[in-house]
């Protein structure tokens, strides 16, 4: 999960890592300006990088023009995104950019430190062309970081002087907040120094576990909640987020009920490849309720670019009697129109069918546009038949 | 002999007093599984389903000393200890069927899992069948056949839509491994990968992997050691593109993760790559054909 910087660097300060005074800044709290030094930089609240680049970074020597540039870049779109918060900062001079972060190889399925002397933007060229620059220490988790490799590693990145023990000091703290919080990800970059020889974090990034953090009731007081990503999700995808629903919003006419992610993930392929386009990802896999597999369906039958619903249960932890169930209850209430070309089979499938041909005995008009095959109808059958009965069902007028 | 369970594989449950684990206690006794115990701790001496249930892992070993696998079925927060517990008792495969286990437990589960020479199955895998003989996890028989084609996959249903698809194109399934969704894994392709190229009631494997993480390229080397032929179905070329935090996973991993990368990886090392489901069967009638 990630965090946005200022929530990145609220978590930074309790973990005594340096960063600069600011101050949060929403349309709504434009008095917030009145508290910061000038000048200072600008910095929209997002996460998508190359922020410089995208005018999302500036500079302003006064509040009023501070103001202007922020009101400047709440009134764009960038991209298909809106920026709702900006954070500002006192502007500052330094000497040199560092780079750490402590995160997790993947390869090796170790925890490791990582740390650079050629901080800044270009640090993934650096790691391209001079990878010896960067230096990574591995670590096992349960193991305390003691001070000496603290200093070793703050040493190696060129940091001497009253800047060794500050250094090691930052470092050290960032292990802490890496362990303590359950992090993917911690990444200072670039981490400055001043003339006058004072170490501060510049941009902070931190990734949580989302599904450590019930260990972690503190973040709660702090604001931070599994939801916070919606500032850059769609309209559905809120509403999605907001049910705990897993769903990504594509440009197809296909709504895409799938089951598990993993399956989701091979279901756009497969619609892809058979010409036809997926509306949507989506993981309807993991045993949900009946509220939320309704929830679901409503989400993509709502969709008013969907012509047609995919729709796929291989009942493994996930029952093909709540499955059925839901679909019925669904239907009675709901009574859509458009079609629905769909798969059941796995475990309590006699018992799902049972449901589902029960419904249909007793309204036959409302599953005239239901489909629901078996085991012995390939699942890329009725991938192909929904992208037909798609095309068919006409130009959305319905 | 098929991989990891076959018929006289001796299993026990960690969480068996919960639903879904109760649930399918039920339906792997159904199968043939043999499950000589159950684990929740303070429910000893209750029963579910005639398994009767032991307050600890060790107990029920003491009790069972031929009991070499274990399945986890515990909420995501008690899975690091089950997991432990397990190892600690002697258990030599755990198939973590919890799905959502933090990442940090996972890597302290992997590193003693490597110490003490343990399998660690997920987390988030529907567990692994060997059709016949014995099904550990929550895998729908109606997917499986018993035949002589490996199958290895990352998530749950696609796991059974391999299947579904070798076998109404008349193949079946030595043993059907589901590695599991999390993003931390226990056992990944390669160890699997190994497994079936020594089984000699294996002729071919499947592999099914998806966007996200490393584990299809870090088995791609591997492919090209086998002797036996490799299909390979990745999906993901059509999803949305996560979005990127940092540059720390690009400096570490490059550009592995996407659907493009895994796919030439494997495909570079021998691998054949089937584009859709009902390709899969097809290539795997081409490469016995030889």
């Amino acid at each position: 999960m990630r965090l946005y910087e200022y929530e990145a660097k609220e978590i930074f300060r309790r973990y005594s890592i340096p960063v600069l005074d600011g101050v949060v800044v929403d349309d709504a709290h434009f008095d917030e300006l009145d508290k910061v030094t000038y000048p200072v930089v600008i910095k929209a609240q997002v996460f998508f990088g190359g922020r410089g680049k995208a005018g999302l970074v500036k500079t302003a020597k006064h509040r009023t023009e501070a103001e202007g540039k922020i009101k400047e870049m709440m009134a764009k779109k960038h991209g298909q995104y809106v920026i709702e918060k900006v954070l500002v900062e006192k502007k500052i001079a330094f000497e040199k950019e560092l780079y750490l972060a402590a995160t997790i190889d993947r390869l090796m399925h170790r925890p490791l430190i990582m740390a650079s002397s050629k901080g800044g933007i270009e640090i993934e060229d650096v790691a391209r062309q001079e990878p010896h620059k960067i230096l990574k220490y591995y670590f096992n988790l349960g193991d305390n970081l003691n001070d000496f490799k603290a200093r070793n590693i703050a040493h190696e990145i060129g940091l001497t002087g009253p800047l060794l023990s500050s250094g090691a000091a930052v470092i050290l703290n960032m292990f802490n907040l890496f362990t303590g919080l359950d992090c993917k990800l911690v990444e200072i970059n670039p981490l400055v120094c001043t003339k006058e020889g004072t170490l501060f974090a510049i941009d902070a990034k931190v990734d949580l576990d989302e599904d450590a953090m019930f260990r972690h009731p503190q973040l709660k007081d702090m604001g931070i909640v599994a939801r916070h990503e919606i500032g850059e999700l769609t309209e559905r995808e809120k509403i999605a987020k907001a049910k705990g629903i897993p769903y990504v919003d594509l440009d197809g006419d296909i709504g895409v009920f799938p089951g598990g992610a993993g399956f989701g993930i091979a279901a756009i392929d497969l619609i892809n490849h058979y010409g036809g386009k997926p509306a949507n990802f989506m993981d309807s896999g993991g045993a949900p309720t009946q509220d939320k597999l309704r929830a679901m369906l409503g989400l993509l039958i709502d969709n008013p670019q969907v012509r047609a619903i995919f729709g796929a249960r291989f009942g493994g932890i996930s029952r093909c009697d709540d499955w059925a169930k839901a679909v019925v209850h669904y239907v009675l209430e709901n009574k859509p129109e458009k079609p629905m070309i769909m798969r059941m089979a796995g475990n309590m499938e006699e018992a799902g069918r049972k449901i589902i041909e029960q419904a249909k005995k007793e309204h036959p008009d409302l599953f005239r546009h239901i489909k629901i095959y078996a085991y012995d109808t390939p699942i890329e059958e009725v991938i192909k038949e929904t992208i037909r009965v798609a095309r068919d069902y006409g130009d959305g007028s319905h | 002999m098929a991989i990891i369970i076959e018929k006289k594989t001796k299993t026990i449950v960690q969480g068996i007093t919960g639903q879904n684990a109760s649930l399918h206690t039920k339906f792997m006794l159904a199968y043939g599984t043999q499950i000589v115990g159950g684990v929740t701790p303070g429910k000893g001496g209750q029963n579910v389903e005639g398994v009767i249930v032991y307050d600890t892992v060790k107990e029920c070993l003491t009790e069972h000393p031929d009991a070499h696998v274990s399945s986890v079925w515990v909420p995501p927060r008690f899975a690091k200890d089950a997991i432990l517990e397990a190892i600690d008792a002697g258990i030599k495969t755990v198939v973590v069927i919890t799905e959502r286990i933090p990442i940090h437990d996972m890597l302290s589960v992997r590193r003693v899992a490597k110490e003490k020479d343990v399998m660690v199955i997920g987390g988030n895998t529907p567990g692994l069948i060997s059709p016949g003989k014995a099904l550990v996890g929550m895998l729908p028989k109606i997917a499986f056949r018993q035949g002589r084609i490996g199958t290895v996959a990352r998530s749950g249903a696609v796991t059974y839509y391999v299947a579904n698809a070798l076998n109404l194109a008349g193949l079946g399934e030595s043993t059907s491994v589901g590695l599991g969704g999390d993003p931390i894994l226990g056992a990944n392709f390669e160890d699997i990968l190994r497994l079936f190229e020594h089984d000699e009631e294996t002729d071919a494997v499947v592999m099914a992997g998806e966007i996200g993480g490393v584990y299809e390229e870090l088995a791609a080397p591997y492919v090209k050691e086998m002797c036996k032929p490799v299909i390979a179905f990745i999906a993901g070329k059509g999803a949305p593109q996560g979005k990127r935090l940092g540059h720390a996973g690009a400096i570490i991993e490059g550009n592995m993760g996407t659907a493009k990368g895994k796919i030439e990886a494997l495909k570079g090392n021998g691998a054949l790559i089937a584009e859709t489901l009902s390709e899969i069967p097809a290539l795997v009638k081409r490469t016995l054909k030889k």
